[in-house]
């Protein structure tokens, strides 16, 4: 008798399952419903950069960051103001919307004076000693939609709030060196489609990063994270940004965008 | 000149006024070299530089730095520098023989509408080599340590007017630099005073040399500088076209022969010559490779003839000078960057103490640890023809926010008559701190 009980129940259990995750969106219409929300044609924002590794030692960087959209095409500026060894430095991207042209990126760095071309495939590189990689910086809240193949796994609960769970991984093994990750799981926000958590697993498979997104608000109407927490579980360094003075589609020029803002610190 | 200064104080003082925000540092360096021949300190040194920034609420910005430089040892000390190079107004000033002071930058900068201006004593660079120049010659060069300190120490701030504006796609800078200091060289007895052939000439064996003070040249507008940049960024290629009119910030060196007191002599009098500079530089990504280059195409270069008295010891001469390099992202975080540099004389090759292609050489593997707060490096500039050139490891640690330190070593190889050669003997190693607040 029980045997039979048994496998009703399973056959039951399975098949609600079943039902749950076919009804649960698929993970490209999340990625989708993420890179549709708004996020302002131009935003600027005062950023802090709190770093700490696994002895404690932390450093502390200030930047000013701006982004806009130039029709598909999206450009990212951050301008250092402080500490004093790295005022001055400053960072563009040219993120273009075709997925076969690779980004241009330029690093502008006070000692050498010079804006330098830098090859857009670092971008599994951390980014000027964080937790975030080039590309990590560059998606912001967004998720590519070229260098993964994703599914959705189930739901979960981040500070008391409701998300789906996207499991995400790269769509081949050249992809997955470039960036670094072998799979990446992101806790999404199902009522304002913004990723809440998310975590990395190196190439050899081993979990190596895990991104909490706090402090969500709406800012003129757009929703806004203003912290971000990072922990390398690989290493035991911590990174938190602090998002500040968050402004949106306010007039930012276009020359901000420019080599020769670069050096002149905006 | 003075007229200058005064209009850019009355700018200053009307902007008072408008200041809305005031930022202070300073950064205190020393550093320690210990020569690997002999182990005896070749140098012991101490920078300290308070900066200032001033910014408007109308959106400009005035900027200054001073750099007190205090060098303990003999050969390298501030007084071991022949300092006829520099202009009145930009000359540091000499505290004593060990101490020098110096404006370093002292400059406004802003917008007017769509034009970017910026005038002011400041440092303009040019180009995208490493480690040697050929386009990044706006500003003179420092040579008390040769080409050792960074560039961004021993280059040489001038008074400059410099105006950027954007036509379409293209974006433009025009230079005019009313400051005639050229390049500040080592006295003939200081630690790396020249004395390959390339560089400097040699006397007849038992003859007196007699070195004049540079006849520099002096009329403010006259002997102004100009210069013009091109730039655009095309099809994924950054491009530069640059133009200078300027003159060579290394003197002419022309060599007389007479008899003083009965006895032949020879005296050497330094000169300063204008010569066109038409050039372009180019940059792009592709993949894990960054490709850059620059070229300069001088007109009027002069070069130290084999025979001291033909055309008063000098050879007139265009030249093509040019880099080629690339910079390769390589795994586990190490760069990799390597540059060919030529130098092509087209006249009278066979007449001057160099070769008619002249070829050098350098690498770079540097690599980052420790989330960049540790760096280690080694870079090798090697001159082809003359089988010399140098070798510099090093390792920088960032301890805080605010200090690091370093060690590392400048190995120079070769022979004595190459560029690199000369400095056999000062081989070192180095130490640094450097503290910032």
């Amino acid at each position: 008798m029980r045997t039979p009980v048994s496998i009703f129940i399973f056959l039951v259990t399975f098949f609600s399952a079943s039902s749950v995750l076919a009804e649960l969106l698929p993970g490209d219409e999340i990625a989708r419903r993420i890179n549709a929300r708004d996020e302002g044609e131009a935003v600027s924002r005062l950023l802090l950069m709190e770093m700490t590794d696994s002895r404690g030692k932390q450093r502390i960087r200030k930047t000013k960051g701006y982004r806009k959209y130039f029709g598909d095409e999206k450009r990212t500026v951050i301008f250092y103001l402080a500490p004093k060894n790295i005022k001055g430095t400053a960072f563009l991207t040219y993120d273009y919307p075709q997925p076969d042209k690779s980004d241009d990126q330029w690093l502008y760095l006070p000692a050498m004076r010079k804006v330098r071309r830098i090859s857009a495939s670092d971008r599994g590189d951390y980014f000027l000693g964080t937790d975030f990689s080039y590309e990590d910086i560059k998606l912001e809240t967004r998720v590519s939609m070229a260098d993964y193949q994703r599914i959705t796994t189930g739901e979960s609960e981040v500070d008391g709030f409701h998300c789906l769970i996207m499991e995400s991984k790269p769509v081949n093994v050249e992809i997955a060196a470039e960036l670094g990750y072998s799979k990446v799981e992101q806790c999404i926000d199902d009522t304002i489609w913004m990723v809440r958590q998310s975590k990395m697993w190196d190439t050899q498979g081993n979990l190596l990063k895990t991104i909490n997104f706090k402090d969500i608000r709406g800012i003129q109407g757009i929703w806004t994270q203003h912290v971000i927490e990072v922990d390398n579980h690989k290493t035991g360094h911590h990174t938190r940004f602090v998002f500040s003075d968050v402004q949106y589609n306010q007039g930012i020029s276009d020359q901000i965008f420019t080599k020769n803002a670069l050096k002149r610190g905006q | 000149m003075q007229n200058i200064i005064n209009f850019l104080l009355l700018i200053l003082w009307q902007s008072v006024s408008l200041a809305v925000e005031f930022e202070t540092a300073i950064t205190a360096t020393g550093r320690w070299f210990i020569n690997t021949d002999n182990g005896d300190s070749q140098s012991l040194r101490l920078n300290l530089i308070p900066e200032l920034d001033v910014g408007f609420n109308n959106g400009w910005q005035f900027t200054s730095s001073l750099r007190l430089q205090a060098e303990v040892i003999n050969g390298l000390q501030i007084d071991d520098i022949n300092r006829a190079n520099y202009s009145d107004y930009t000359k540091p000033a000499l505290l004593n023989r060990e101490i020098e002071l110096e404006l370093r930058e002292f400059y406004i900068q802003g917008d007017i509408s769509n034009t970017f201006v910026s005038l002011g004593k400041q440092q303009i660079t040019w180009g995208k080599a490493d480690g040697l120049k050929v386009l990044d010659i706006v500003n003179p060069q420092s040579f008390r340590e040769f080409i050792l300190d960074d560039f961004d120490n021993s280059r040489i701030p001038l008074w400059t007017v410099n105006i950027e504006f954007p036509v379409a796609e293209w974006n433009f800078q025009v230079l005019w630099i009313p400051d005639q200091t050229y390049h500040e060289l080592p006295k003939q007895n200081a630690t790396f005073a020249f004395s390959s052939p390339e560089v400097v000439p040699a006397g007849p064996p038992g003859i007196q040399v007699n070195l004049k003070q540079a006849e520099r040249p002096n009329n403010i507008f006259l002997d102004s500088d100009f210069g013009i940049r091109a730039s655009t960024f095309w099809q994924g290629w950054d491009i530069t076209f640059n133009y200078l009119y300027q003159y060579n910030n290394m003197p002419v060196l022309r060599q007389q022969l007479a008899i003083s007191d009965g006895k032949p002599a020879v005296t050497i009098t330094p000169e300063y010559e204008r010569t066109h500079v038409f050039g372009t530089t180019f940059s792009n990504a592709f993949a894990d490779w960054v490709i850059r280059g620059e070229i300069g195409y001088f007109t009027d270069h002069f070069f130290i003839a084999k025979t001291p008295f033909l055309n008063q010891g000098v050879v007139k001469s265009p030249e093509l000078h040019y880099v080629f390099g690339v910079d390769w992202n390589a795994p586990l975080d190490i760069l990799v960057s390597m540059q060919l540099i030529q130098s092509w004389i087209f006249y009278g090759a066979d007449k001057i103490t160099r070769d008619r292609l002249d070829t050098s050489i350098t690498a770079l593997i540097r690599r980052n640890y420790l989330y960049d707060t540790l760096v280690a490096e080694i870079l090798l500039i090697a001159n082809i023809n003359n089988g010399d050139g140098i070798i510099r490891p090093k390792i920088i640690y960032e301890w805080q926010d605010n200090v690091k330190t370093w060690i590392g070593a400048d190995i120079f190889y070769g022979d004595r008559q190459g560029i690199f050669g000369q400095f056999n003997q000062n081989s070192r190693i180095a130490f640094g701190i450097e503290v910032s607040y």
